[in-house]
């Protein structure tokens, strides 16, 4: 643009050019800016619930309704974040959903990896084209072999994409995709308008997916750590809810005379004595990292080495189970002192179980199935009160640590042979 | 030095591919077809440099060349006059470039084979536009309202 006079006459096409642009631009404003009010109520009602599939619903229908694409999905982060997962699409047949992209691969998969927008309206030229290259790096000996080619749902004519990261502060949550069969498709308004929506879904989106977990926290969180109830809800390839195998310790113990206690006591008084007897056992369980598989009135079932894998389960288990005895031994003297006679007995052993999700939908509880759970149980029945019998296998694991008394072999409801029997004594 | 119209971004999109005419230091011309000239500003343009090609070599040489576009939709042409300004190994019109060949590659199995090794910016020098001559044809109905 030079001083030079003969140039003005570019110039001025120029000028009227821009102006025609901006009037352009303008005219597609008034229309977007309807959608902008509309977008607004869209993000009301987004927010107005925290059910994760009314969300996904809620920005699929406003894609459609509001913006005119007719083809949107949105996919979400995994727990292991190098994945998405299809959670939910709008105009497609079938849904796709749960189909899985890795970060990198395609449009999406690189938006996730990137955390950027990307807006593409050429895939197929751009594909040919890439095709060209790979064909002349072959032939020309440079490429051998390749690598694979992504695979991803969606269009399998898609011409156009227009992929949005949904992010809370710097936290991937998903991706937000729109595509057509049509060349560009979208245009830098469709960007502007895709991410007023964005921001507002994934906040969304991620309340939901919180409040989610949170609901299922707090169930698990009446058998494991409050780290494991994460890693439970999060999912995962280990998931502990998962049916496995492994050997375990088993600790069963009840309360000598809670039985007849419970028939002459007042309720009131019953509940009392429980909840004072559960919550110094809770403790303790806690403190020596044992999971508590369950609690029926004054019994509990607590394993050791699973979900958590410990290099000593055996050694757990009994010093749990020995201050467990010194702890109800305070609170004997107690009861006693308002009437109460109870005992503590416990029963350990240890040996492979099934253990996983037990139950039906809706009613699931983390279970261990096998000869060493019943084994546990029958040697809590047998024990005195104040006793702690170990099976063999627990008393030869632990025999540098405690002093132990040889019971015989006891004959138990449920095992054919006589199964012999140890009494710890006490620590060494 | 000129300033590109927002018109011109309809043929910037890469559905048909562009030409660049390029000059050895020799004076021999090159042409070859790519597929997409990049939008930086009014007033800059990018073309991405994955290989080592007579293009990137010859601009390095001898800066001026000359890209020719088409609107997919109208056919309409565009001849830009271009000069070779830099080349961009980092920063934002980089990562644009760079991300959308990293997800078309992984799409034909050249995921980490082909990448960009610099986005070359170019100055604008002129814009010329040349209307596609429009013949008229009889009412079709006007594929695809969807999007």
């Amino acid at each position: 643009m030079g001083a030079d006079h003969s140039d003005t006459q570019p110039l001025r096409e120029q000028i009227a050019q821009n102006q025609h642009t901006i009037d352009r631009l303008n005219r597609e404003l008034a229309r977007r800016s309807n959608e902008v009010r509309i977008i607004q109520q869209i993000s009301q009602e987004i927010t107005s619930t925290l059910d994760l599939d009314e969300v996904l619903g809620i920005v699929l229908l406003a894609m459609e309704r509001v913006l005119g694409f007719a083809h949107s999905m949105i996919l979400l982060t995994d727990a292991s974040a190098e994945r998405l997962r299809l959670a939910a699409s709008r105009g497609y047949e079938p849904s796709g959903v749960g189909a899985e992209v890795a970060f990198g691969d395609g449009v999406i998969g690189v938006v996730a990896s990137r955390r950027k927008m990307m807006r593409v309206g050429n895939l197929g030229a751009s594909v040919a084209y890439l095709r060209g290259v790979r064909a002349r790096l072959e032939a020309a000996g440079q490429m051998t072999g390749g690598g694979e080619s992504a695979v991803l749902p969606g269009l399998r004519d898609a011409q156009s994409q227009l992929a949005l990261p949904l992010l809370v502060k710097d936290r991937l949550v998903g991706v937000l995709v729109v595509e057509s069969a049509r060349p560009t498709a979208f245009d830098e308004l469709d960007e502007i308008l895709l991410g007023i929506v964005g921001n507002q879904a994934a906040t969304a989106i991620d309340n939901a997916r919180t409040y989610r977990m949170v609901e299922s926290l707090s169930r698990l969180k009446r058998f494991f750590s409050p780290q494991l109830a994460e890693a439970i809800v999060t999912g995962g390839a280990d998931d502990p809810l998962k049916t496995h195998r492994r050997e375990v310790t088993v600790v069963f113990l009840d309360l000598r005379g809670f039985t007849a206690f419970a028939g002459s006591a007042d309720p009131e008084e019953v509940m009392g004595v429980l909840r004072e007897y559960h919550a110094e056992m809770g403790k303790l369980i806690l403190e020596h990292e044992g999971t508590l598989e369950r609690f029926t009135g004054d019994g509990m079932m607590i394993f050791f080495n699973d979900p958590v894998q410990v290099d000593d389960p055996a050694e757990r288990a009994v010093r749990m189970a020995v201050a467990m005895r010194d702890q109800v031994t305070t609170l004997i003297g107690r009861w006693r002192k308002r009437g109460h006679d109870l005992g503590l007995g416990v029963g350990i052993a240890q040996g492979y179980a099934t253990i996983g999700a037990i139950g039906f939908e809706g009613r699931w509880d983390y279970g261990a199935i096998g000869n060493v759970t019943n084994l546990a149980a029958r040697l809590c029945g047998e024990a005195q009160p104040g006793q702690i019998l170990l099976s063999a296998r627990v008393a030869s694991e632990v025999e540098a640590l405690v002093e132990t008394e040889d019971m015989g072999a006891l004959t138990l409801k449920g095992f054919a042979r006589s199964i012999p029997a140890f009494n710890l004594l006490r620590l060494k | 030095m000129a300033t590109l119209p927002e018109e011109i971004k309809a043929a910037m999109q890469g559905v048909i591919p562009s030409h660049v005419v390029t000059c050895a230091r020799d004076g021999t011309p090159n042409a070859t077809a790519i597929s997409q000239v990049y939008w930086v500003d009014p007033e800059h343009v990018a073309l991405s440099h994955q290989f080592f090609n007579k293009t990137v070599r010859n601009v390095r040489e001898n800066p001026r060349a000359l890209a020719w576009l088409i609107n997919p939709q109208t056919f309409d042409a565009w001849d830009l006059e271009i000069e070779f300004d830099h080349a961009e190994t980092s920063g934002p019109i980089f990562d644009a470039l760079d991300m959308q060949i990293e997800a078309i590659a992984s799409l034909v199995g050249l995921k980490g084979v082909f990448k960009l090794k610099s986005a070359d910016i170019y100055r604008v020098i002129s814009v010329t536009k040349n209307v596609a001559e429009r013949i008229p044809l009889p009412d079709i109905v006007e594929p695809g309202g969807e999007r």
